[in-house]
């Protein structure tokens, strides 16, 4: 699903170099590393915000050059949350959800029926219904990032990128979180990668973990905790 | 329908009844039916029209700049784009060329006044991601350009400065009947324009960021918000002068009473509103002509400026 060749990612400057590596559909990757290691950049990259410095990097078959100048189709692709929403004066939940629908309108933004019913359903599908007519400034931290997952669903690309969608939320709400995601990959060609800082819940789930220190990526499979911590030390050793 | 639709529905009633209003307080008493006539073509229609294109262009600028920076303290007054139209319009007056003013002198040169200063903002907007500094630097802008002009005045012949002050105070009834279909003209582009942007201004509310990631054209919808806006404050500032306030309050007062952030509702709230605005200060003010003469600047900020404050303490 996401493909990496000699790929060199970073702002201006070189950070991350990755040889080979293939992302596959039906899974939910986990990418974990220390602060400052270039995750924020690495999803950048795959959301085609910050272009590549060199190599090659496809998503779901096309390449990151051309999502980058194609919009309709990249927004067909590649669904990224990012970092924290802070909730909108006069936006309520359905209507905050529905923009994730807005690839597929006309250029009025005039919302379908079907498109209402799908923003029902998933957000029936994460248990967020009660929330609906709510105004997304009055909504908790949790709630908040729900609600942009519900979003990023409802945009109903093959690829989803997330940004540390844990750090607000509740123990319950993790899970639950996790949960959706496991569900929403394996229903048809999908795939998450999500950064964290939560290596006990990956590890719990047993996502495919990718550990990105000093430059490098690791895959890394069937590791214990203090394996992982170790790789991730790594990059911060000098 | 919905409450929305019907509020709107309401407004529009308004607005239509107001204009039957503004007909009638601007009847003068003529003697015959070919004066009348006259009257009406070249003063009193030019007038409704002002009023309406004028109210209706700066509040569809104001929701604008609101969008595109994220800010709903945002407009085409505090980002120096009227500043821009004013600066340009101030150099033909004071600056010898009187003359100009009668052909397309007067709206060239506020256009392209308002184009250079959103080209401006545009670029600074382009190096200056946060949107206070931009803020700042549109409030310097109008700043300087304001030294300028004073500068300007110190120099002008005293019949040069009362033009330029007349023009200054903004005014509905400097447009004349040979002027009406270019004002309306480009309203209309700017307003068809703008019509197409509506699924971007939706994405927009989410930060330019996710409306990259929503298939939005961010670039080319930056200009183009930019050109609007551009288009729309400088042929009004050419024809009326500057008007303040309207393109901030107004879609602020959108957005509460209507509750959204839809893009297509806000701007036919900001249509009818801004016209129905300035057109109830247009009559307000022919009202109280015969008492005191307050140009139309003046009553859009006595209503215009307290609203904006309390906006401002509400939110804090």
């Amino acid at each position: 699903m996401i493909s990496f060749q000699n790929t060199v990612i970073g702002y201006q400057h070189p950070l991350i170099a990755i040889e080979n590596l293939t992302l596959h559909a039906g899974k939910v990757y986990a990418l974990l590393g220390l602060n400052g290691s270039g995750k924020s950049t690495l999803l950048k990259t795959l959301a085609a915000q910050t272009p590549l410095l060199d190599g090659a990097l496809t998503l779901n078959h096309f390449p990151i050059t051309q999502l980058a100048k194609d919009s309709n189709l990249r927004a067909q692709q590649i669904a990224f949350v990012s970092s924290r929403f802070d909730g909108i004066e006069h936006l309520t939940v359905v209507e905050y959800v529905a923009l994730g629908r807005i690839p597929y309108l006309s250029v009025f933004g005039k919302v379908t029926v079907e498109d209402q019913q799908m923003v029902s359903e998933t957000l029936k599908d994460l248990g967020l219904t009660h929330l609906a007519q709510k105004r997304t400034k009055e909504l908790s931290d949790g709630e908040k990032q729900l609600v942009s997952l519900a979003r990023a669903f409802v945009q109903d690309t093959p690829v989803l990128l997330l940004d540390e969608p844990s750090s607000f939320l509740d123990f319950l709400n993790r899970e639950n979180l996790l949960l959706a995601l496991l569900k929403w990959v394996s229903r048809g060609q999908r795939c998450v990668l999500l950064s964290s800082h939560d290596i006990d819940l990956c590890l719990e789930h047993n996502l495919p973990l990718l550990a990105l220190a000093g430059g490098q990526i690791q895959e890394l499979i069937g590791q214990d905790k203090k394996e992982v911590v170790s790789v991730l030390l790594k990059g911060a050793v000098h | 329908m919905n409450r929305k639709g019907l509020l709107l529905l309401l407004l529009a009633l308004v607005l239509l009844l107001s204009c039957f209003l503004h007909i009638q307080f601007t009847e003068v008493s003529s003697t015959s039916a070919a004066q009348a006539n006259v009257l009406w073509w070249e003063f009193r229609f030019p007038r409704l029209i002002s009023a309406l294109v004028a109210g209706a262009g700066l509040s569809l600028s104001g929701l604008l700049m609101q969008n595109l920076f994220r800010n709903p303290m945002a407009g085409p007054y505090v980002l120096g784009i009227n500043s821009g139209a004013s600066l340009t319009t101030a150099l033909l007056m004071l600056g010898g060329f009187p003359l100009m003013l009668h052909n397309f002198g007067l709206v060239g040169s506020s256009l392209l006044g308002a184009f250079l200063a959103a080209a401006f903002m545009f670029f600074v907007s382009w190096r200056v991601q946060q949107t206070t500094g931009l803020l700042l630097v549109g409030l310097m802008f109008a700043s300087f350009t304001g030294s300028i002009e004073s500068v300007l005045q110190s120099w002008a012949s005293p019949e040069q400065v009362k033009q330029f002050f007349l023009w200054n105070m903004g005014s509905l009834q400097q447009l004349s009947a040979a002027q009406v279909p270019w004002l309306l003209t480009l309203f209309t582009v700017a307003l068809l324009w703008s019509l197409l942007l509506i699924r971007s201004l939706n994405a927009f509310v989410l930060g330019q960021d996710q409306a990259f990631q929503l298939g939005v054209r961010t670039q080319r919808v930056r200009f183009s918000m930019l050109a609007i806006t551009a288009l729309l404050a400088g042929s009004i500032t050419a024809y009326c002068g500057p008007i303040a306030f309207v393109g901030l309050a107004i879609p602020n007062l959108g957005r509460q009473l209507l509750r959204t952030q839809d893009h297509f509702l806000l701007i036919i709230f900001c249509l009818l509103f801004g016209a129905l605005f300035l057109l109830g200060c247009d009559i307000l003010s022919v009202y109280l002509e015969p008492y005191f003469s307050l140009p139309i600047n003046v009553l859009t900020s006595l209503i215009g400026a307290p609203y904006i404050a309390y906006l401002v303490l509400r939110r804090s």
